[in-house]
C-alpha cells in the first residue's frame, strides 16, 4: 500500500521536473519564442536582489509606520472610549452625589421648618400660660385686695358707727358693754348685708 | 487583444484611402526618418524593423548627435562553463533595461519609504508623494492582495508587491524613447512566472504541510473507496498537475504577449509613414500611435497588477486548498 503510494506519488513529480528540465537544452535563433539562458539567470538575480532590497528597505519602514500609526490610533481610540466611560461614570457619580445632596438638603429644610414649627408653638404655649397666669395672679391679687379692702371698710364702718353712736350715747353707755352689743349684732348680720 | 487588431486594421484602412497610393508606393523609405524611431537606418520591410524593436539583442541604441541621432553600443560578454556546456552571462539589452528598472524601482520606493518613515516620525504621518506611495501600497495590501491570500498572508506582501512594482516598471521602460520592454521578452515572464509557482508551491507546502501538499499533486480523496478513488486518482492526478504548471504558463504568455502586442502596434503605426513615405500621411498614423502609446501606459499598470494579483491568487488558493 505505501510502496503503491509512493510510486504514485513519484510519477507525477517526475512528470512535474520534465519540462523544467527540457528548459535546460539551449536552443538559438532570435525569434519571439527563443530561449535565453542568461536572460533567465539575469532575472532570477534582479528579481531576486530586488525581493530582498524592497521587502528590507522599503516594504518593511512603510508597513512598520502604518502599523504602528494604525497601532497608535486604535490605541487612541481605545483610550478616548475608556475616557468617554469614564466620563460617563462620573457624570452618573456627580449627578447621583447632587440629587442626594438636594434631597438632604430638602430633608434639612424640612427639619428645620418643623423645628421651628415645634418652636413656634411651643413659645405661644408658654405665652399664652404665662399670659393665664398672669391674670389668674392678677385676679387673685384683685380678690385678695378686694378682701382686704372690705375689712378695712368694715372695720372702719364699725370705728364709725361707734364714734358715731359714742357721740350719740356718750353719757349713758358704758364704752365696752355697747361696743359688745354692736360688735354681736354686726357678726350676726354680715352674711347677708356685706356683698362679696 | 481582438480590440487591438481590430483597431489597427481600422487604422490601417483608413490610412489606405486617405493616402495617394502611387506616390506611396515609389517612394519607398525616402523621407527622413522621425527622430523619435530610433534604429531605422535601411529601407527594410516592416517585419525586418519591428522585429529588432521588440526583440533581445547584444547591442543597445544610446542617443548620438548623428544623423540617426543613435549609435550602436555593443554589450560585453561573459561565457561561463558549467560541465561541457558554455552559457554567455553576458547582459542584454533586455538585461540592461531590467537592471535599470529594479534600479529605478528601488529608488522610488526606498525614497519613498525613507520619507515616509522620516514625516511620520516628525508628523506622525506622511506628505506629499510618500503618502501617496502609501495610499497605494495600503489599497494593495489591503483590498487586493490580502483578500488573495487569505488569512496570515501578510508573509507574501512583500513578494507580490515586488513583483508589481518590478513589472510596472519594466513595462514602462519600453514607453521612452531608446526604450525596451524586458516583459516584452518570454524569458523574463517566465522567469517571473517560475518565481511566482515556486512561491505558490512553497506556500502549500507551508500551508499544508506534507501531506496536504501532496493532496494538491496526487488526488486522494479520503472519503470515498479504494475502487472509486483509484480510477479517479489516475485520471484527476494528471489534471491537477497540468493545472500546476497552467498557471505559471498563463501568467506568461498574459504579459508577454499584452506588452509585445502594444509595440508593434505602435512600430506598425509608425510604419505607416514610411511605408507610404508621404509626409501628408504621417500625421494620422503617428496621432494613432500616440493615443496607443497612452493606452500603453494604462496596459503598463494593468499587467503589473494583474500579474501580482494572480500570483496571489495563486498563493491563497493553494493556501486554502482542501481536498
Amino acid at each position: 500500500m505505501r510502496v503503491t503510494r509512493s510510486f504514485l506519488m513519484a510519477v507525477p513529480l517526475t512528470l512535474a521536473a520534465a519540462p523544467l528540465m527540457a528548459q535546460e537544452a539551449p536552443s538559438s535563433g532570435g525569434s519571439l519564442m527563443s530561449l535565453q539562458t542568461n536572460l533567465m539567470f539575469w532575472t532570477l538575480v534582479i528579481f531576486l536582489v530586488l525581493f530582498f532590497a524592497l521587502s528590507k528597505l522599503a516594504f518593511k519602514p512603510i508597513t512598520a509606520a502604518v502599523e504602528a500609526r494604525e497601532k497608535a490610533l486604535e490605541e487612541a481610540l481605545a483610550s478616548a472610549k475608556r475616557d468617554r466611560e469614564e466620563a460617563a461614570q462620573l457624570l452618573a457619580q456627580h449627578r447621583a452625589q447632587i440629587d442626594a445632596a438636594r434631597g438632604e438638603a430638602q430633608q434639612v429644610i424640612n427639619d428645620a421648618r418643623a423645628t421651628a414649627e415645634k418652636m413656634r408653638n411651643d413659645l405661644l404655649e408658654k405665652a399664652r400660660a404665662e399670659q393665664q397666669a398672669t391674670i389668674a395672679h392678677a385676679q387673685q391679687e384683685i380678690q385678695r385686695e378686694k378682701e382686704r379692702a372690705v375689712a378695712d371698710l368694715r372695720r372702719e364702718a364699725v370705728e364709725m358707727a361707734i364714734l358715731g353712736a359714742s357721740k350719740v350715747i356718750e353719757e349713758n353707755l358704758d364704752s365696752d358693754k355697747n361696743r359688745k352689743l354692736v360688735d354681736a349684732f354686726l357678726s350676726s348680720i354680715k352674711p347677708s348685708k356685706v356683698p362679696a | 487583444m481582438r480590440f487591438r487588431s481590430i483597431f489597427a486594421t481600422m487604422v490601417m484602412v483608413l490610412a489606405a484611402l486617405t493616402a495617394p497610393p502611387t506616390r506611396a508606393l515609389a517612394q519607398q523609405g525616402g523621407t527622413p526618418a522621425p527622430e523619435q524611431e530610433p534604429g531605422l537606418k535601411h529601407p527594410l520591410g516592416p517585419a525586418d524593423l519591428i522585429m529588432p524593436h521588440i526583440t533581445d539583442a547584444r547591442t543597445m541604441e544610446v542617443p548620438c548627435f548623428n544623423r540617426d541621432w543613435s549609435c550602436e553600443v555593443r554589450l560585453p560578454s561573459w561565457p561561463v562553463h558549467i560541465g561541457s556546456t558554455t552559457i554567455d552571462l553576458g547582459p542584454t539589452k533586455h538585461v540592461v533595461f531590467m537592471m535599470l528598472a529594479a534600479l529605478l524601482c528601488f529608488l522610488f520606493l526606498y525614497s519613498a519609504a525613507r520619507a515616509h518613515v522620516r514625516a511620520t516620525g516628525e508628523d506622525g504621518h506622511p506628505r506629499g508623494f510618500a503618502a501617496g506611495l502609501e495610499s497605494v501600497i495600503l489599497y494593495l495590501r489591503d483590498e487586493i492582495f490580502l483578500p488573495a491570500l487569505g488569512h496570515h498572508g501578510d508573509g507574501y506582501l512583500p513578494f507580490v508587491l515586488t513583483l508589481f512594482f518590478f513589472v510596472l516598471f519594466m513595462n514602462l521602460m519600453g514607453l521612452i524613447p531608446y526604450g525596451s520592454t524586458p516583459t516584452g521578452n518570454i524569458n523574463v515572464t517566465g522567469t517571473l512566472a517560475i518565481c511566482a509557482f515556486i512561491a505558490t508551491e512553497t506556500a502549500g507546502m507551508i500551508a499544508l504541510g506534507p501531506s496536504g501538499y501532496l493532496k494538491t499533486v496526487v488526488y486522494w480523496p479520503s472519503d470515498m473507496s479504494l475502487g472509486v478513488k483509484l480510477p479517479l486518482t489516475l485520471v484527476m492526478t494528471p489534471v491537477e498537475i497540468i493545472g500546476k504548471f497552467t498557471k505559471p504558463f498563463a501568467l506568461t504568455i498574459r504579459l508577454f504577449a499584452n506588452m509585445i502586442a502594444g509595440h508593434v502596434i505602435v512600430l506598425a503605426m509608425i510604419g505607416l509613414v514610411f511605408t507610404f513615405g508621404s509626409w501628408l500621411i504621417a500625421p494620422a498614423p503617428i496621432g494613432m500611435a500616440i493615443g496607443i502609446m497612452l493606452l500603453e501606459v494604462l496596459v503598463a499598470f494593468i499587467q503589473a497588477f494583474i500579474f501580482a494579483l494572480l500570483s496571489a491568487v495563486f498563493i491563497g488558493q493553494i493556501r486554502a486548498a482542501h481536498h
